[in-house]
């Protein structure tokens, strides 16, 4: 009888709520919560948080545009611009909002990048991967979605353009055109059911998948580092020392979102980062030369460039997004591929995978920015074959670095893959062969060299060490 | 149920080519009916069998193609010239079709007897033929066989025998060709009589209606009072421009379009193929006694009305004629030289009617406009150009005519220096409102006020023309508060960009701090855990 007169009140209260509710197992669950140590540095385990806090942002940013954004053709441009100049702090909710988008599909891409290289996917945590590979699309389908909303000329025809590739998909494109923009062109309706899928299609889908995504993380906890990596250290807890580290990262967001909003509300003002409102889109007038999507579109955008009108019977961006899907999906499979990681086996070919694409996908993006081709042009359009040569001498630049690192500093092995791609640019943009050739080549090449290695005894095979 | 299907699938190859699969020529018929259409008069089919010294055939498929699309009339007409002799022979045929006949054009041509012997290389000396490329076969330029059939004479049915007399029938050239013109020596020698020529059907409404309705018909009777006229019919100066000088032979095309001698762009250098010329235009004098210049084109080339015309291609810009006039060329005398440009600069000549110059350059017997921004070669003005100073317009007349009137200096220090104002600060506005927008300010009110001040700078340039203050500060007093309003828009910008600042400074400090505090929480942490 004599207990609760010496508890303090919020043991009280906790008290009356566990009667209710059983939070003992809960606090029991937190206090003992671990976060594993050693084997490789702490950092990567916060780019999980990172994305979060900034899609956080993204909700918060939203509500607010929410509550001045009218969709409607009269009414969609207006309203930004409403947003923007008049409503007390709108710019500063609207720049939040785009640096924030832009900054959060950075840090998923990190995020996905070490959990790649970290072989964190690898057995049981495979459909966390896969929950995370969704939520990445879902991110991705916000961008898109969103990038039409202020009913401006750059994201009209940026629209246009982006749909237009949905033509390629075999079978159903037309209609899957059709029903994306609903009707055959770009016009309001596309903005309306943009609309609804930006601000509560995908909403209630990322949350769900994000829902899943944590429910996993939580059960399993974080993936520790691999067998052959581990050193016997204690984990830190989760609550607080964790938990902390993991706040001081998002102040160091947030302030870093504050400084890049203030000095720059507009964006860096490169292609596919800028959201400068412009004039307010008009149907009828010309396209102009030079639209391009969001930056991590452009890869695709680029690879569609490359593709001639015809292949082998397909058309050319048939077959580009023919790739780009058996590319997506091998990415989605990784974990049910990777047979040895999943044996807590080092997976060096993996790893290199992660690199290769990185080197593959830098490539194509730098390409599509013109870096090196924009001042050499003879009809005052960007050259292609200056901007080729630029992209693969800074491919080939960035991939000696990254290899000798990883040869030296970390000891791999295997580079089969991420050469292949250092390979392909440099045929293509210093040799001046045509990427697909070069493709085939370096795919060629890089099978023959995998199925000799395969062959030979495991020890010498495996190499690497991650 | 099996033949049907059969029938369905064998159905596409039927239709598609009845000759391939054999069918009945009763099914084949439809088929057959346009080859009828596109049937050649056998005449025309001989010629394309005709080979040249190479032993191909001259007439190519492409003029197989030309020759199937005439309708049926022309090539029986076609036909009927063979067989006459008129048209030659394949090679004759193969110039004709190579020009790329409408079927208007080629009705006129295979009609015109005239056209046709004057085309065949077989039938006529190098000095009388009409060839597509003259250089080629030597012939004279004005016998450009392309030019003449695109001339809006031939194009509108008057041919050759409008203006050289005759028939388009004539087989053979009768002596009614000789009866509507001077004789040779005679023509040369007076030309005068090119514009009674021209003059008998442009003269002439009732005639002119036929053709042209729109055309004005009082050419002659201008031309008649222009100093050409004057020269030519009064002097009998053959030197003098007369129709075709300008206009041209064969070939005459009107003034919109683009290869006419008298399209805006090309008027110039019509005026200047003589006015441009010191030789031909050696001992004509103006008024004064003093020689014609031949630097007009050359200067004209220069001015502000000259760049945009022949350079921005704005053909509302004036050329020669629209200040001289087109038949009734003259120099504008003094008295009418300000109202030539009042029709385009009306403001700034009603202005000057109403100011203290206007007595001053009548007294003196000046051109008013000409007498500051000149003739051919007027420059884009420049604020410059006010000053009381000797490099300045209004300081060198001042000093020589107006004993340095220190009341006029004083306004025009006062214009110079208000215009430099308000256009310095619009150029500074421009900066600003560029600077501000990157930074995400509402520049909405600032582009409105600089519409304004643009505006009145426009109004107070143009307001110096009245050579008031009073009048002038109608169009500069706005200019001014658009500019103060402007200015304050800018500071309030600035202050709110200041607000902005502090702002983030604030949060980032609090965040900072917040951040250092958490850091140091984490060490602690550490450092427990580890002990």
């Amino acid at each position: 009888m004599s207990a609760p007169e010496t508890q303090t009140r919020g043991q009280r209260l906790f008290g009356w709520l566990d009667q209710r509710y059983d939070l003992s197992p809960v606090v029991e669950f937190i206090e003992h919560k671990e976060v594993p140590v050693g084997g490789h540095p702490m950092v990567w385990y916060y780019l999980g948080g990172t994305t979060l806090f900034f899609f956080l942002v993204q909700i918060a940013s939203g509500v607010l545009l929410l509550m001045y954004y009218q969709a409607g053709e009269a009414t969609s441009y207006e309203s930004i611009r409403y947003i923007t100049t008049k409503v007390p702090f709108g710019w500063l909710v609207r720049s939040v909002h785009c640096w924030s988008a832009h900054l959060m599909i950075l840090s998923l891409m990190f995020h996905m990048l070490s959990t790649m290289m970290l072989k964190a996917y690898r057995k049981p945590r495979e459909l966390t991967w896969v929950t995370g590979f969704l939520l990445f699309a879902v991110a991705l389908g916000f961008g898109f979605s969103g990038y039409l909303l202020p009913w401006n000329e750059l994201a009209f025809f940026a629209t246009s353009v982006g749909t237009d590739s949905m033509k390629a998909v075999p079978v159903v494109g037309q209609w899957l055109l059709e029903v994306l923009r609903g009707g055959p062109d770009v016009t309001i309706n596309t903005l309306y059911r943009f609309f609804a899928l930006h601000v509560v299609v995908l909403p209630i889908t990322a949350i769900a998948l994000l829902g899943v995504h944590l429910l996993f993380i939580q059960r399993q906890g974080m993936a520790p580092a691999m067998a052959h990596q581990k050193e016997s250290r204690p984990g830190i807890r989760f609550f607080p020392d964790f938990m902390l580290r993991d706040v001081l990262l998002w102040l160091v967001c947030l302030i870093l979102l504050s400084g890049l909003v203030f000095l720059l509300p507009y964006g860096p003002g490169i292609p596919g980062v800028e959201w400068e409102l412009g004039k307010k889109a008009n149907p009828l007038a010309p396209a102009y030369p030079g639209i391009k999507p969001e930056w991590y579109f452009l890869w695709i955008y680029q690879l569609l460039k490359e593709f001639p009108a015809h292949l082998f019977g397909l058309e050319g961006p048939q077959a580009a997004v023919g790739v780009v899907g058996v590319l997506m999906a091998a990415w989605a499979l990784v974990p049910f591929l990777d047979r040895r990681a999943a044996r807590e086996q080092p997976s060096p070919m993996f790893t290199d995978l992660g690199v290769g694409a990185l080197l593959f996908i830098a490539y194509l993006t730098l390409k599509a920015w013109d870096i090196g081709g924009l001042a050499k042009g003879e009809t005052g359009l960007p050259d292609p074959r200056a901007t080729s040569w630029a992209c693969a001498w800074i491919v080939l630049a960035i991939g000696v670095v990254v290899t000798a690192f990883r040869a030296v500093v970390q000891k791999h092995r295997w580079f089969i893959l991420s050469g292949a791609a250092i390979v392909q640019a440099v045929l293509n943009g210093l040799l001046g062969m045509d990427y697909l050739l070069a493709g085939a080549i370096v795919v060629v090449l890089a099978a023959v060299a995998i199925a000799v290695i395969l062959r030979r005894p495991a020890p010498a095979a495996a190499g690497g060490t991650t | 149920m099996s033949s049907l299907v059969f029938a369905l699938v064998l159905s596409p190859v039927l239709a598609a080519d009845p000759a391939e699969t054999g069918a009945p020529a009763a099914q084949a018929a439809p088929a057959a009916a346009p080859a009828a259409q596109g049937a050649l008069p056998p005449q025309v089919e001989e010629l394309f069998k005709e080979k040249g010294k190479d032993g191909q055939p001259i007439l190519t498929d492409s003029d197989r193609a030309a020759v199937t699309k005439l309708p049926s009339h022309i090539l029986a007409t076609v036909a009927k010239k063979i067989d006459a002799g008129t048209l030659g022979g394949a090679n004759h045929l193969h110039i004709l079709l190579s020009l790329d006949l409408s079927p208007q054009t080629a009705e006129l041509v295979f009609s015109d007897n005239c056209v046709l012997c004057h085309s065949d290389p077989e039938a006529q000396g190098k000095s009388r033929l009409f060839s597509p490329d003259p250089k080629a076969s030597g012939s004279p330029a004005h016998l450009n066989l392309k030019s003449m059939l695109s001339d809006a004479h031939f194009r509108h049915g008057l041919m050759c025998s409008g203006c050289h007399g005759g028939s388009p029938d004539d087989e053979v050239m009768g002596g009614a060709i000789k009866e509507r013109w001077p004789a040779k020596d005679e023509r040369q020698k007076d030309r005068g009589w090119v514009v009674g020529f021209c003059g008998k059907c442009h003269g002439d409404p009732s005639f002119m209606r036929g053709f042209n309705p729109s055309l004005p018909t009082d050419q002659v009777a201008k031309y008649k009072e222009s100093q050409h006229g004057i020269l030519l019919l009064q002097k009998h100066d053959s030197k003098a421009a007369q129709c075709v000088s300008c206009h041209g032979v064969h070939g005459i095309q009107g003034p919109k379009n683009r290869l006419s001698n008298v399209h805006p762009q090309q008027i110039p250098f019509t005026c200047g193929k003589c006015h441009a010329d010191s030789q031909y235009m050696a001992g004509y004098t103006r008024e004064d006694g003093s020689p014609l210049p031949t630097n007009q084109l050359e200067l004209y080339q220069t001015s502000v009305h000259g760049k945009a015309l022949l350079e921005k291609g704005d053909l509302g810009a004036p050329a020669c004629n629209d200040c001289h006039g087109n038949h009734a060329a003259m120099p504008p005398q003094v008295a009418s030289i300000a109202q030539v440009c009042r029709t385009c600069h009306a403001q700034n000549g009603i202005l000057f009617d109403g100011s203290k110059h206007k007595k001053a350059y009548e007294a003196h017997k000046w051109p008013e406009c000409g007498q500051c921004h000149g003739e051919h070669g007027i420059q884009k003005t420049s604020d410059l150009m006010i000053s009381d100073s000797a490099d300045g317009l209004c300081g060198n007349c001042h000093a020589k005519f107006a004993g340095n009137n220190t009341q006029c200096n004083q306004v025009a220090r006062y214009f110079r220096g208000s215009i430099m104002e308000l256009a310095d600060g619009d150029a500074h506005l421009g900066g600003d409102i560029e600077h501000l927008a990157e930074r995400g300010l509402d520049i909405e009110k600032l582009g409105a006020a600089k519409g304004e001040l643009d505006e009145a700078l426009v109004q107070a340039r143009s307001r110096i023309h009245a050579f008031d203050q009073g009048e002038f500060d109608v169009a500069a007093k706005p200019g001014r508060e658009a500019l103060a309003k402007a200015n304050t828009l800018v500071a309030d910008a600035h202050s709110e960009y200041g607000f902005r600042r502090n702002g983030v400074l604030a949060s980032i400090g609090i965040m900072g701090f917040l951040a250092v505090m958490l850091a140091f929480k984490v060490r602690e942490l550490n450092a427990r855990r580890k002990k």
